[in-house]
């Protein structure tokens, strides 16, 4: 099953970062990605969330706002899709995402057949 | 330039597909089933990439927390909100209002929300 694990963190912390701890944390991500390497079928970091655009159909008329839907004290930084056997193979995976150990993973299933919304 | 589109069903809607039966949720899927074809239609028409999932129920998140390397593992979504993420695309589009153009096709941008950001190119 797919699993899509999203990354939550204080962006106002790694705008903080010098280069050398920046590097440092994208070198972390490089070695969770060969230590889950099969497990991960897709991921990429986000710009960050003043970039973000949210559109709305309300009565036939688009509305395109600045910003993310939600105000958060943490932001979405990135994701992973995994291709798990199960939800608990995917949290063990995202124990280990360096971002659960400062901010938080969230872990949304794929829908099943026929069911979800 | 790649976008992350965050499909977000108003709670309203949700809880409302809850109630329904088995039948009446079987047909109210089998309504939506030509506005999503539409949508995949304009994508390929366009020629876009996409790749995305549509997510089960938030009942079954969980949010994975490392402190001093104790695992804490909780149920729910992470963000309380009055929209709830129902599903993802990833989009390889041409710009901003492509990404757009594509996210007001979106049947759920109808009644809650997509939002779009923009994936750092590696």
């Amino acid at each position: 099953m797919k699993v899509l694990a999203l990354i939550w963190g204080e962006e106002s912390g790694w705008d903080t970062l010098g280069d050398d701890e920046r590097q440092a944390w994208y070198e972390r991500y490089r070695a969770f990605g060969r230590e889950a390497d099969g497990k991960i079928a897709d991921g990429a970091e986000l710009a960050p969330v003043r970039t973000a655009t949210t559109v709305r159909v309300r009565d036939g008329q688009t509305i395109v706002t600045d910003g993310p839907f939600a105000e958060t004290r943490e932001q979405l930084g990135g994701f992973y899709v995994l291709d798990v056997a199960d939800l608990d193979e995917a949290t063990g995976l995202a124990a280990r995402i360096p971002g659960a150990s400062h901010g938080a993973v969230e872990l949304r299933a794929q829908a099943r057949e026929g069911e979800g919304a | 330039m790649k976008y992350l589109l965050l499909l977000n069903n108003d709670v309203a809607a949700v809880d409302s597909w809850r109630a329904l039966t088995a039948d009446e949720a079987r047909r109210a899927r089998e309504e939506e089933v030509p506005r999503w074809n539409e949508l995949f239609a304009w994508i390929g028409e366009q020629g876009i990439a996409t790749d995305g999932l549509e997510l089960d129920d938030p009942d079954t998140a969980r949010v994975v927390r490392v402190r001093d390397g104790d695992v804490s593992v909780t149920d729910g979504p992470f963000a309380e909100t009055k929209e709830l993420l129902g599903g993802y695309f990833v989009a390889d589009c041409t710009d901003l209002d492509q990404a757009i153009e594509l996210a007001q096709r979106v049947p759920v941008a109808a009644q809650g929300s997509v939002e779009i950001r923009p994936l750092v190119e590696s």
